[in-house]
C-alpha cells in the first residue's frame, strides 16, 4: 500500500491499463499537451504519445461519439469530461448511442469504453452552478450502461481498471471533492468489482447508506456518532447502476435503520431509488423510517457560506441516524 | 432553389456489361424492396417507422459497389435499408427485423433504422439525425491504425449538416486526418422543410468548406456519376488518409416516411421533373441502348426480383418472435 491521492490512483490506473492493452486511447480535453486539468492523465502524453492520448478540441458530444466508433471498432477508448457538467453536451451519444448500440444491434455491437470525470463541489470550492453539479441520476437511470463511483483512492485505482476491461459502456463518476484527498493505494495489478458494493464501516444500530464523495461524510459521521454511543455501519453502494443492495439489504437486517446521503439534489435522485428499494425489500426489518440527506435543491451557489449550506452535512447525518433510534 | 435535375448521364464509367445488368438488378431490387416493404407495413406487419430508398438508388450503388468490404466500414443513418441490401445482408433477415423476428439481422430488437451487420461491415442504421457522424469519425480513426489503407463511408441527409455534431465531426475528422467520407444525400427536403428553408447556403457543399476537408457536388440520379467519383475519391483517401465531404443530388420518391403521405411541401410537378430521370431508368435506357439487355429482359428482370422478395417476405413471416427471455438480454455484457 502506498499513500495517493485519488487522481494519481486514478492515473496509475490509466498508465497500467495502456502499459496492458495497446487499445486502450484516452480522448478529452486537455489530458495530453496540457497534462490534464485535475491531474488525472499527469504525464501519460509524454509516455504514450499523441496517438494514445489524444486531445479534442470543446466538442464534447462529437468526442463521445468517437469514443463510440472507436469501441465498436473493438478499441478501449477512455472519454474525460473535464466536468461531468460538460457531459450534458455530450447525452445523445451517451443516451442514445453509448448505451444502446448493444441491445439495438441484437448483441452484435458491443460498446466497450470509458466515460470518466469528476462530478459534484470539488475539489476546490466556488465551482458554482455549471461545475459542480451532481449528475449521478442521469447515467444512472439508463439502462444500457455500468455506473460506478468509488469512494476512496483504493476503490478508484481497481474500479477503473475492471471499467477500461470490462466490455460494457462504463460511466465512471470521480468524487470531485475527493480528488485531491490521499488514501492508500494499492501497487499491485488488482481490479475492484463493479458489480458489489461494500461496508466501508462496521456497526450495529444504524447504517449509513452512500455513494462517491458521500460515504467520507458516512464515515465522518460514523465517527461523531460512536463520539455519542452509537455504533453506525456505513455502506458504500459503489455500483449504482446496475445497483447492488446486497449490502445495504444485510445491513439493515442487522441494524433495521438506515439513512442514505448523497451530494445529489434529493428530488428522483439516487437516494430516492434506494430507499424505495429498502421500502420493497427490507420493509419487514425496518423499525424506523429511512431518511435522507442531500444537497440542496438549488444550482450551486458561489458566496462561501451559501456553497456550504447546500452541501450535504455530515451534522444532519448524525442527526437523522440519532432520529430513527428514537 | 438552383438544385434542378441535369439532364444527361455520363458514360458507362468504366463497368462491364455484367457490371452494369448486377448495378441494375440492385437498384431494382432496392425499389421492389421498398414497395413491398411498404405493402406490409400496411398489411400491419410493420410497425413504428418505415424510411423508403425509393428513388435514391444510384447514390448507394454507387459509393457501396466500390466499397472493399474486407477493410472499409459503413456508418448509416435512419434510410438503410437499401444500403443493407447493396452490403450484402439477406433480404429475409431484414424483412424479419422489419417483422420484429427472431431471425431479424438485430433479432427483433432495433426495428428499421437499426440494422447492423459487423460481418458485413456495416455499424449501424441510426434514429437520430446527425448520430452517426461523429461514430464514423471514430471508427476512421479506429482504420487509420490498421495497415491496408481501410476508409469509413457515412451517410446522413440535407438535414443533418444543421446539427451541431456536423461541424464539429468535419473538424475533428479534418484536425486528425481521418480517413472517412461524409456522404450528404441531399434529397431536397429536411422532413418537410425544403433546403432554402432550413439551410443558410442552398449549396449544400459550401456547408462543408472552413475544414480544409476536400468537397464535391454529385448527381445523384446518375449511377455512372456516383459509381466514378466513388472510385476517384476512395483512391484520393486511401492514399491520403484524408475525410471528404460529398453531395449526392437526389430525390426520395415517397415522403420523408411512411406516415408522411400528404407531400403537401412538394409540388406534383417537381414530383414529375424527379421521375423524368428516374436513376433505374435512366441505367435501364443506356442498357437497352448498347443493347445489353432488352426492355422485356429489363422488365423479367424486375419480374424475378420481385417473386424472389416475396418468397423472402413469406419465410420471414413463418420466422418467431423473440423468445420472452430476450427482453433483457443484450442490455450489458
Amino acid at each position: 500500500m502506498k499513500k495517493l491521492s485519488m487522481h494519481e490512483a486514478l492515473n496509475q490506473a490509466l498508465r497500467e491499463e495502456m502499459h496492458r492493452d495497446e487499445r486502450v486511447v484516452l480522448l478529452g480535453e486537455e489530458i495530453g499537451k496540457y497534462n490534464g486539468v485535475h491531474y488525472v492523465t499527469r504525464g501519460l502524453y509524454a509516455e504514450f504519445g499523441k496517438e494514445r492520448v489524444i486531445d479534442t478540441p470543446i466538442s464534447e458530444e462529437s468526442f463521445t461519439g468517437v469514443g463510440v466508433g472507436l469501441a465498436i471498432m473493438g478499441m478501449r477508448p477512455v472519454v474525460e469530461m473535464m466536468r461531468m457538467d460538460f457531459s450534458l453536451r455530450a447525452m445523445d451519444q451517451i443516451y442514445n448511442h453509448m448505451a444502446k448500440i448493444r441491445y439495438m444491434s441484437g448483441g452484435r455491437l458491443s460498446v466497450p469504453m470509458v466515460l470518466r470525470g469528476p462530478e459534484g463541489p470539488g475539489p476546490n470550492p466556488g465551482l458554482t452552478a455549471q461545475h459542480g453539479q451532481q449528475l449521478t441520476v442521469l447515467f444512472a437511470h439508463c439502462p444500457g450502461l455500468r455506473v460506478v463511483s468509488p469512494s476512496n483512492q483504493y476503490d478508484a485505482k481497481g474500479m477503473l481498471k475492471a471499467a477500461i476491461r470490462s466490455d460494457d459502456p462504463v460511466v465512471f463518476l470521480e468524487p470531485g471533492p475527493l480528488n485531491n484527498k490521499q488514501g492508500d493505494v494499492g501497487e499491485d495489478d488488482y481490479l475492484v468489482s463493479l458489480d458489489h458494493g461494500e461496508v466501508k464501516h462496521e456497526g450495529s444500530d444504524v447504517t449509513l447508506i452512500g455513494y462517491g464523495a458521500s460515504v467520507a461524510l458516512c464515515l465522518q459521521a460514523a465517527r461523531d456518532l460512536e463520539h455519542d454511543g452509537v455504533s453506525a455501519e456505513v455502506v458504500d453502494i459503489r455500483c449504482l447502476r446496475p445497483l447492488d443492495m446486497g449490502p445495504a439489504l444485510a445491513s439493515v437486517a442487522k441494524t433495521n435503520r438506515a439513512v442514505v446521503a448523497e451530494y445529489a439534489w434529493q428530488s428522483y435522485g439516487p437516494g430516492a431509488e434506494i430507499v424505495a428499494r429498502l421500502m420493497a425489500e427490507a420493509f419487514w426489518n425496518l423499525d424506523a423510517p429511512v431518511t435522507r440527506v442531500s444537497g440542496q435543491e438549488v444550482p450551486l451557489p458561489y458566496a462561501a457560506n451559501l456553497e456550504e449550506l447546500s452541501k450535504p452535512q455530515v451534522a444532519d447525518i448524525v442527526a437523522q441516524a440519532k432520529a430513527t433510534l428514537r | 432553389m438552383s438544385v434542378q435535375p441535369q439532364p444527361p448521364i455520363s458514360g458507362a464509367a468504366g463497368l462491364t456489361p455484367r457490371q452494369l445488368t448486377h448495378r441494375l438488378r440492385q437498384m431494382l431490387a432496392i425499389r421492389e424492396f421498398e414497395r413491398l416493404g411498404e405493402q406490409c407495413f400496411r398489411d400491419g406487419l410493420i410497425r413504428g417507422y418505415y424510411h423508403s430508398y425509393a428513388g435514391q438508388e444510384a447514390v448507394g450503388v454507387g459509393f457501396l459497389n466500390a466499397l472493399d468490404l474486407s477493410r472499409d466500414y459503413v456508418v448509416d443513418h435512419y434510410r438503410d435499408h437499401g444500403h443493407c441490401l447493396l452490403l450484402g445482408l439477406d433480404p429475409e433477415q431484414i424483412f424479419a427485423e422489419l417483422f420484429g423476428r427472431a431471425t431479424g439481422v438485430s433479432k427483433g430488437k432495433g426495428g428499421s433504422m437499426h440494422m447492423y451487420s459487423p460481418e458485413r461491415h456495416f455499424l449501424g442504421g441510426d434514429g437520430i439525425v446527425g448520430g452517426g457522424l461523429s461514430v464514423a469519425c471514430g471508427v476512421g480513426l479506429a482504420l487509420k491504425r490498421r495497415a491496408n489503407d481501410p476508409i469509413c463511408v457515412c451517410f446522413f441527409g440535407d438535414g443533418a449538416l444543421d446539427t451541431g455534431t456536423f461541424h464539429e465531426s468535419m473538424n475533428l475528422a479534418s484536425l486528425w486526418s481521418v480517413p472517412t467520407l461524409y456522404v450528404c444525400i441531399n434529397n431536397l427536403y429536411s422532413m418537410g422543410t425544403r433546403v432554402e428553408d432550413h439551410s443558410s447556403l442552398s449549396q449544400l457543399v459550401d456547408r462543408a468548406q472552413g475544414y480544409g476537408v476536400k468537397i464535391e457536388q454529385v448527381d445523384g440520379q446518375d449511377v455512372f456519376a456516383t459509381t466514378a467519383a466513388a472510385e476517384r475519391i476512395y483512391q484520393y483517401m486511401r492514399q491520403t488518409k484524408r475525410p471528404y465531404f460529398v453531395e449526392a443530388l437526389t430525390y426520395r420518391y415517397q415522403g420523408h416516411g411512411i406516415h408522411d403521405k400528404a407531400l403537401n411541401y412538394r409540388t406534383e410537378q417537381e414530383e414529375a421533373q424527379w421521375h423524368s430521370r428516374d436513376p433505374i431508368q435512366l441505367l435501364a435506357a443506356h442498357l437497352i441502348t448498347e443493347k445489353i439487355l432488352s426492355a422485356q429482359q429489363i422488365e423479367d428482370l424486375r419480374q424475378q426480383i420481385v417473386s424472389e422478395l416475396q418468397a423472402k417476405i413469406e419465410r420471414a413471416k413463418q420466422a418467431p418472435q423473440p423468445d420472452e427471455a430476450e427482453l433483457t438480454q443484450d442490455v450489458l455484457a
